[in-house]
């Protein structure tokens, strides 16, 4: 009569003596794959400040803004306002540069909504970038300065050749 | 003496466990007797099709993630197939097989959901459990290749978004090599449970000419005894190319919807296997612009999603933006017909017919 019950409870005794297939979470953790799209990372000196993934976003979760040293952009502000975020991986996908990439953290969640936007850029990071600028610039000034030098020396010798 | 009576009416959510998301139904009583059933949906309506006409072609495609959200896999397909219709790209094999590939896994994620939710619906909690540790692979499958569980974003317009992962191949035929003894397990545990019969079979028969009128599709239609499947009637993609049957039911009841997505795993298991072996080497995108511009113009593309036919129609207005989108969603389509379904049967067959139509509220709402 009841056959087909007895079947099913069969099937469910015989897992009693079966490994077990859950994970005891907190402690244990399965692999993530590489694709997995955790919490972003910003790679401050990779970012060439293209603003491709800016306009890649569906959800425009992403803040970029610059400051010309010396003709040359710097970062000043990268924002990143997860609780937007989709995790879609379409601005990683936009990058020419690897600048942003996801983790494999997934513990995201937040005591308070303020603390869910991510500032990647720092104060200090932003000024070390100008100041590299700038020594780049005067190095690169003072080179060229030396090269103009240089070939100043040789043009009088030059122009004398000529005119004999 | 007679005892006066009356109807009363009765909320079936939208906060309710059995209506697989935030889904209400006015049910008109008559003591346990449905006499009218008035489906309200829109609680989860998040205005995707609106949405879209602010997006890009490539940023609407984590949107149809969120439709049905149990296969996003097919609802990317959906969409970005109306697209390259419009646009006339032309779409690498490599990448149509790994398109099928990872739609038929969703569709047998989509399929483990319905079994299990059905079971746990009827009262059989275990049979759930059972369904979901096998969706558990998949996931994994569809994490690894997609980097997401449920929304993937993996297609593009002319392809897919990355290759197949080291490993990918050997794990999906190691599943699909399991599956079967997964089935068998279900058989036992749920379909050959008479208490599962008792409350499934001879419920809500619904008669293949009806479910035509209603313009039903997917697993509810062809339970009916309707052999109309996408994929056989009027291959997309490369579905010419596999070797598969139509699962159909006989009598159009509780049950053969039931039976019928069980069937279809098999079925889906099958061409899967077809798809790993003929695996094509090449690109896996075709030659699209990078900025998306289709030219002036309109197109309709259908699948067959998990739950039925999912049509896309695509507008363009020679900008990078859709002008409009539409999602043709199978839910909604086939919950149409849900108050003449319900009619007459006792309020604790309401749940048992609500699950049968397999309903996901990210689809019916959009």
């Amino acid at each position: 009569m009841a056959k087909g019950l007895i079947k099913g409870l069969g099937i469910t005794l015989k897992h009693f003596f079966k490994p077990k297939v859950t994970v005891q979470y907190p402690e244990q953790r399965l692999p993530l794959p590489d694709r997995f799209y955790g919490k972003p990372e910003f790679y401050y000196d990779k970012c060439i400040a293209c603003n491709m993934c800016v306009n890649a976003c569906p959800n425009r979760v992403i803040k970029l803004e610059t400051e010309t040293v010396d003709k040359k952009k710097v970062v000043t502000k990268y924002d990143f306002d997860q609780q937007y975020c989709l995790f879609c991986g379409l601005c990683e996908e936009a990058c020419p540069k690897d600048a942003i990439k996801f983790s494999k953290d997934f513990e995201l969640t937040r005591y308070n909504r303020p603390d869910i936007k991510i500032e990647f850029v720092q104060p200090d990071q932003v000024e070390r970038k100008k100041e590299e600028i700038k020594k780049a610039a005067a190095a690169k000034a003072a080179a060229e300065a030396a090269k103009a030098k240089e070939q100043e020396e040789q043009k009088p010798a030059d122009a004398g050749e000529e005119g004999s | 003496m007679t005892i006066k009576t009356e109807e009363f009416l009765l909320n079936l959510g939208p906060q309710h466990p059995s209506t697989h998301g935030v889904f209400r139904i006015i049910l008109t009583l008559d003591g346990e007797t449905v006499v009218k059933a008035v489906p309200v949906p829109g609680y989860l309506h998040r205005g995707i099709e609106k949405l879209a006409e602010s997006r890009t072609y490539t940023q609407v495609i984590p949107y149809t993630d969120r439709l049905d959200y149990l296969a996003g896999m097919l609802m990317n397909w959906g969409y970005v197939y109306a697209v390259e219709k419009l646009m006339n790209v032309e779409v690498p094999e490599r990448a149509e097989y790994i398109r099928v590939i990872v739609g038929e896994l969703a569709r047998i994620a989509s399929h483990l959901v319905a079994t299990g939710a059905y079971a746990a619906d009827i009262g059989g909690l275990t049979g759930f459990i059972y369904t979901f540790r096998d969706r558990e692979d998949i996931m994994d499958l569809l994490e690894m290749i997609s980097g997401a569980r449920l929304t993937p974003s993996y297609m593009r317009i002319g392809g897919v978004a990355a290759d197949i992962p080291d490993g990918f191949i050997e794990k999906c035929r190691r599943f699909i090599d399991y599956l079967p003894d997964a089935i068998e397990e279900y058989n036992g545990l749920i379909t050959g449970n008479e208490i599962f019969q008792a409350r499934t079979k001879n419920v809500a028969v619904l008669s293949a000419e009806k479910a035509i009128d209603m313009s039903l599709s997917g697993p509810v239609l062809r339970a009916s005894g309707v052999n109309y499947d996408l994929r056989k009637a009027r291959p997309y993609s490369v579905y010419d190319r596999f070797e598969f049957e139509v699962p159909l039911g006989t009598k159009g009841d509780c049950f053969d919807r039931y039976y019928v997505r069980l069937l279809e795993m098999e079925q889906s298991a099958k061409i899967i296997r077809q798809a790993l072996d003929q695996l094509p080497e090449g690109p896996i995108k075709g030659k699209v612009p990078k900025v998306i511009k289709p030219p002036k113009g309109e197109a309709y593309a259908e699948i067959e999603s998990s739950k039925g036919i999912m049509g896309t129609y695509v507008v363009s207005d020679g900008s990078t933006n859709p002008y409009r989108v539409h999602f043709r969603r199978p839910s909604f389509v086939n919950l149409g017909y849900l108050d003449e379904m319900l009619k007459g049967w006792k309020i604790a067959d309401v749940i048992a017919i609500l699950g049968s139509i397999d309903i996901v509220l990210g689809e019916v709402d959009a």
